[in-house]
């Protein structure tokens, strides 16, 4: 398979009031097409500065990134990011919202109908089109983002927490929505999140991030069949995944 | 439809009745007040006195809130018609913000009441020095709320709209002027509220007609029944003000106002 994302001794660090801080780095990694992966590690570790860094939001302070085997310098536009914090603007529907992207892209919405309500319907908002972001529930609004963030079709998906900020419940319904999305196209997700749970239920493989300054030193690939659905919970592997990574976040002190 | 209606009046009379009943009392006992402290008509009249005395000076009083209301509403215009561009040219110029900037910072110090008496002197006492002062008071409100609206723009919306690779242009129109709205309100309202005290003092200071001419003059003449009749209409004209600002901002964005009633 063919590496879409390569990085290359990319480190990271913010000139602040006491000098330098160091947000993320050094560290290398390739990600292949179609993969799931999901970057993993507690709050403060740099997994956003890592994500805004592989869209060509962030300049790396060092080292070297490649999408699709071109050098990220600039804003990238190929790809689909969902940002941690709501990108639906309140002056527009659902429908509005996602319309925006495609407008924004310079495409008519006009000739996106079908995927609009089949994206709609494969998160279960058939119905919800005409409602305005503040009337709709968390979960609701972070499904909204979701088919913002996909309804041009990027190959490439960065996801900032997707499923942060909800209840237990609205997760894992989500999750199920947010698998068989990548299922049915197989496009090369890199998902930001905090639940080792979460990681392991979704990816292909997972990196493990230490804490302050993150690095990757452990990189999980978890070798079970899709879809995981909430009866792999109780799938003994699933469980030792689960104990394993526990045990690494466990001798970094975090947990 | 009707039954909405009428449900929203009985609930809005169940929440309001107080505030009525407390205005009520409060005219009230400045009527009675004024027989029992023997106070002379020259110092201050009962309000029914007021009404009836003032109907007298009617087309007078309609004349002079009319011009008032006319150097109002132009300077008012013409501020936000200057500020808001001027807010953006301010925001997206480096130059402008290192040069117009602090000098529009330190200009809002003065206190711009305090020029009046020199427009007056230099314009003369015609419409054009009072509108000069309006607009002096309104600019500043307007242009200093239009500079922290489009200057705030959340990180996330502006890196979505960076990652679609959109033009400068279109990422304005269709992003950065509907979020800078609610904003640019507060200070268009601001301005509003505050427009008619420019008026009238201006008018105070060098005029031959207007409410703020009126009132000086009738109470130069010991005459604080009509002077009460100007200061009323003068409220009316700021209240009006305010609430057609209100009205455009309830329909430019509306999704705001919903926000902010949930
Ligand atoms: N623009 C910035 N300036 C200074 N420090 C920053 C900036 N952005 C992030 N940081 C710091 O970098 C570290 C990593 O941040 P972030 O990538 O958001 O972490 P995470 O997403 O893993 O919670 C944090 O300590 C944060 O305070
Ligand atoms: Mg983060």
């Amino acid at each position: 398979m063919n590496t879409t994302i390569q990085i290359q001794g990319v480190s990271k660090s913010f000139e602040t009031d006491e000098g330098p801080l160091v947000a993320f780095g050094p560290a290398d990694l390739d990600i292949k097409q179609g993969e799931f992966v999901s970057l993993l590690g507690p709050s403060g570790c740099g997994k956003s500065t890592l994500l805004m860094m592989l869209a060509g939001l962030e300049e790396p302070s060092s080292g070297k990134i490649f999408l699709n085997q071109t050098p990220v310098q600039s804003p990238r536009n190929d790809i689909g990011v969902m940002f941690q914090e709501s990108t639906l603007v309140p002056w527009r529907t659902v429908l509005g919202n996602i319309e925006l992207q495609l407008e924004l892209r310079g495409k008519r919405p006009e000739n996106f109908r079908e995927q609009i309500d089949s994206l709609l319907n494969s998160v279960s908002m058939k119905g919800m089109e005409k409602r305005m972001p503040h009337e709709l529930s968390g979960g609701m609004q972070q499904r909204a983002a979701l088919c913002q963030a996909l309804i041009h079709q990027p190959q490439t998906l960065l996801l900032d927490e997707p499923l942060g900020k909800l209840d237990a419940m609205t997760r894992e319904n989500i999750r199920g929505d947010l698998q068989r999305l990548w299922l049915d196209k197989k496009p090369t997700v890199v998902m930001v999140t905090h639940s080792i749970e979460e990681a392991v239920q979704m990816s292909t493989r997972v990196y493990l991030i230490s804490p302050r300054p993150g690095k990757i030193d452990k990189v999980v690939d978890i070798e079970m069949d899709y879809p995981r659905n909430l009866a792999v919970k109780q799938n003994p592997r699933f469980i030792q995944y689960l104990a394993d990574i526990h045990s690494v976040f466990h001798g970094y002190g975090v947990l | 439809m009707k039954g909405k209606v009428l449900k929203r009046l009985v609930r809005w009379i169940s929440e309001s009745w107080m505030m009525f009943a407390f205005f009520a009392c409060f005219f009230l006992l400045w009527e009675w007040s004024i027989d029992w402290f023997e106070v002379p008509q020259y110092i201050l009249n009962k309000p029914s006195e007021i009404i009836t005395n003032s109907a007298a000076d009617l087309p007078r009083l309609m004349q002079y809130t009319y011009i008032t209301g006319l150097e109002t509403v132009l300077g008012f215009v013409v501020a936000i018609c200057l500020a808001i561009p001027i807010g953006v040219a301010i925001t997206f110029s480096n130059i402008l913000r290192r040069t117009l900037y602090p000098f529009l910072v330190s200009v809002e110090m003065v206190p711009k009441i305090a020029f009046a008496p020199l427009f007056i002197s230099w314009l003369g006492f015609g419409l054009l020095p009072k509108v000069i002062i309006v607009f002096l008071v309104c600019f500043f409100p307007i242009v200093l709320n239009a500079i922290l609206a489009f200057g705030s723009l959340s990180q996330e919306l502006d890196r979505f709209s960076q990652i679609t690779g959109a033009s400068q242009i279109k990422i304005f129109l269709k992003i950065r002027i509907p979020s800078a709205l609610p904003q640019c309100f507060v200070g268009i309202k601001y301005a509003a509220i505050n427009a008619t005290v420019g008026a009238a003092i201006a008018e105070f200071i060098g005029s031959d007609q207007g409410l703020g001419f009126y009132i000086q003059i009738v109470t130069g003449n010991m005459r604080p029944d009509l002077a009460f009749a100007g200061i009323f209409l003068l409220t009316l004209l700021g209240l009006g003000l305010f609430g057609i600002v209100t009205f455009v901002e309830r329909l430019m964005i509306p999704w705001h106002i919903s926000q902010r009633r949930g």
